[in-house]
């Protein structure tokens, strides 16, 4: 069975790009999310396997939404999605409890590598 | 990638590196228990492996690893490095910097360093400490407890955010056992120059390779390293500081060749201001003359900026020397203590590249001939350490820079001896001065052929010294003592290329002489000159100056010594002389072109220019007119 995929961003382009990559690589992307909150929603609601989240977006942002998917599920396998330059930001996130990152502009490899770390 | 683009930056950046590592290995040698001058070395060769790495030169990478897993053991223990140890850091500093030209010519597949790896393979079994982590590498795993084990990650240089990364692998470590003692500081992994490289104690039951492959899977990891926990590990060097980041922040690096091209175009710019000026003098409206103030203003102000943005502190051609002076008096038996000051002194950096070589020569020379053997100096109660400074200081708009060395001095009457045998001065003189002296050490090729041994090597090259000083539009003075040592003094402009000249006319032409040589100007009157020895001079406020017609000298025609005559008082390091002129036409910023003048042309030149309204000058060399 294919691994499940929830896809946060607020730009629908990165979205597409996410989506792509990964559905390509075989995942099957169950839903997505433009905000933080919406993350937050989604993720209860479809317990996906992984979830790839933007650092910066409207109503709440990455950070405080792996936060609070943390809470819900403390095995909650995060891939942040950074632009270059955030590393303090990543690091934040990281102890918020996301498992791995990567950083913007994609390589597909780069982002398949981060997945397979994450689930392992 | 095209890594192409980053070769420029990695060969400057290595050699800052490198130089460091020079430096400091001097430092350390001077006193071998310090432990600042190891973890430097450490520092820097730390930073040019990632560097030589994030480049792909697999070679240079190698040997600056290995040099650093040696460096890492000693860093606990500095004393227990021999002088062999010294020498064989020196040599790989020499082989990564000639390296690094080779390897960004293409061949750093083929730079060869068997023989210095087979060295520090001996070195590192040698000076192996009792469970030191840095060896593991290099061998079986050491047999070490299961609790409290010392873990040291390093994540891949050329890896993205390697602060998140690292704290994605103490992560993983986390899932094993508890973890202490993380250095550096968590805090380090947000700064965007963490170099990639941590340690920590973990506590765990799991085996030496559970804990590798669960690090390893934090991805993007170069090496985990294992060994017992050792106490006090210095991790200074680890992490830089906030305090660095945000200061360079605030600098950027810009090609040379950059500032070479705006020094040209604001030159280009000070001609064009000059002959605005001239045109705005003559019929120009209240508002054109109002711009044109404004346009020379401005242009003022750039040449200024322009200027100081090329200032360079003349240690990044002094920091070299210590290496040079250490290495020649190992090799030629002698004990030199050397001494640098003024390092902080700025020059234009075009000059400051120019001025390498002479310096160098300088040096050696002193080494090599102005210092004496170890028993001549014992012979003459000297201590046995002898002493050469290298100092730079300002005078004025001038920089001075000294190389003065405690050595045996110049032989004055040998060298009055040899002059005369060689018809170089006249037999009747009895005392050789310092200016003559000079005059005699650097006509070519007169003592390459003496016999006075102590003054051989002086003469080496000593007239390309004063060539190339006085084409940088400064002077070169000799002082020296017999038996107690020598000293060559170079003066400079601290800038190059723009300067301030008074216009001087002879017969229809004019001709420049530097401002930073002007003393004063004055009116010469026949009746105020006399006879000194053979020669007329010019009696000012009691001071006795000679005389130099320009006319005279520039062949346009005889002396004129009927009536006033403005005359220019040069100044050079304390000579004067007083330059006979048909009229002094003003002063006026001058842009120095390059110069390379004619066969047979008369040697008082120093370089040309182009005034405003477009005709060409020459600039004298107030040097060679004193």
């Amino acid at each position: 069975m294919s691994h499940t995929v929830l896809v946060c961003d607020d730009a629908i382009f990165m979205r597409t790009m996410i989506s792509d990559i990964l559905t390509t690589a075989g995942f099957e992307v169950i839903g997505e999310a433009e905000t933080g909150r919406e993350a937050v929603d989604r993720y209860k609601e479809l317990k996906p396997d992984l979830v790839t989240m933007d650092i910066v977006m409207p109503d709440m942002g990455g950070i405080e939404a792996v936060r609070e998917i943390c809470k819900v599920d403390p095995d909650a396998k995060v891939l942040m999605c950074s632009a270059m330059g955030q590393q303090a930001l990543v690091v934040e996130a990281v102890q918020a409890g996301a498992k791995d990152f990567v950083v913007k502009p994609f390589q597909p490899s780069r982002v398949l590598e981060a997945v397979q770390r994450i689930l392992g | 990638m095209d890594l192409s683009r980053y070769a420029a930056l990695f060969q400057t950046e290595s050699r800052e590196h490198l130089g460091a590592c020079s430096q400091l290995l001097l430092d350390w040698e001077r006193d071998p228990r310090a432990t600042e001058p190891v973890v430097g070395i450490f520092r820097a060769m730390h930073t040019f492996k990632g560097m030589a790495a994030a480049m792909g030169y697999g070679n240079l990478t190698e040997l600056a690893h290995r040099a650093e897993n040696l460096l890492d053991v000693l860093r606990s223990d500095p004393g227990a490095a021999t002088h062999e140890l010294h020498d064989l850091l020196f040599a790989i500093v020499d082989a990564l910097e000639a390296g690094v030209g080779e390897a960004i010519a293409g061949n750093d597949a083929q730079l060869d360093f068997k023989g210095l790896l087979a060295d520090l393979d001996n070195a590192a079994v040698a000076t192996q400490p009792t469970g030191s982590w840095a060896i593991s590498a290099k061998g079986p795993e050491p047999v070490v407890g299961q609790a409290g084990r010392a873990v040291r990650v390093t994540i891949r240089p050329a890896a993205q955010m390697r602060g998140a990364r690292a704290l994605i692998a103490l992560r993983k470590a986390e899932t094993l056992g508890k973890v202490g003692s993380v250095r550096p500081a968590p805090a380090a992994f947000e700064q965007e120059d963490f170099d990639g490289r941590f340690a920590f104690r973990l506590d765990t039951g799991e085996s030496d390779e559970a804990v590798r492959q669960a690090i390893l899977a934090a991805g993007d990891v170069d090496a985990v390293e294992l060994g017992e926990e050792s106490a006090a590990q210095p991790r200074a060097g680890a992490a830089p500081g906030a305090g660095d980041a945000a200061q360079r922040t605030r600098q950027i690096r810009v090609d040379l060749r950059r500032l070479d091209a705006l020094m040209n175009q604001v030159g280009e710019l000070v001609v064009a201001k000059g002959r605005l000026a001239e045109l705005v003098a003559r019929d120009a409206s209240p508002e054109l003359q109002a711009v044109g103030s404004r346009i020379a203003r401005v242009v003022a102000e750039m040449q200024t900026e322009i200027i100081q943005a090329r200032m360079t502190p003349v240690w990044q051609v002094f920091d070299r020397f210590p290496r040079v002076v250490r290495d020649l008096s190992r090799q030629l038996g002698k004990r030199v203590a050397f001494e640098v000051e003024g390092e902080e002194i700025e020059l234009d950096r075009a000059l400051l590249d120019e001025l390498g070589e002479p310096l160098l020569h300088l040096l050696r020379n002193a080494v090599d001939h102005g210092i004496e053997s170890p028993a001549d100096r014992k012979k003459h109660k000297k201590p046995a350490e002898a002493s050469i400074r290298l100092t730079a200081s300002r005078e004025r708009t001038n920089v001075a820079i000294r190389v003065e060395d405690d050595g045996q001095g110049i032989d004055r009457a040998k060298v009055l001896k040899k002059a005369k045998a060689e018809g170089v001065v006249e037999g009747n003189t009895t005392e050789l001065s310092d200016d003559l002296l000079l005059k005699i050490l650097t006509r070519p090729g007169f003592t390459t052929a003496a016999t006075v041994t102590d003054v051989s090597g002086r003469g080496m090259g000593m007239d390309a010294v004063v060539s190339r000083v006085r084409a940088l539009g400064g002077s070169v003075q000799v002082e020296s003592e017999k038996g107690k040592g020598t000293a060559f003094i170079l003066r400079l402009p601290t800038t190059l290329a723009i300067l301030r000249a008074l216009l001087a006319r002879v017969g229809d032409e004019r001709y420049a002489v530097p401002l930073t040589s002007v003393a004063e100007t004055m009116e010469f009157n026949a009746a105020q000159t006399t006879a000194v020895q053979g020669r007329e001079t010019l009696l000012l406020r009691d001071e006795v100056i000679p005389t130099v017609h320009l006319r005279e000298r520039l062949g346009v025609g005889p002396r004129r010594t009927d009536g006033r005559r403005p005359t220019i008082i040069l100044d050079v390091g304390g000579r004067r002389s007083a330059l006979v002129v048909d009229a002094l036409v003003g002063q006026q910023e001058i842009v120095v072109e390059s110069f390379d003048g004619p066969k047979g042309m008369l040697p008082i030149f120093s370089g040309a220019t182009i005034l405003g309204d477009g005709a060409p000058v020459l600039i004298l060399d107030p040097a060679a007119l004193v």
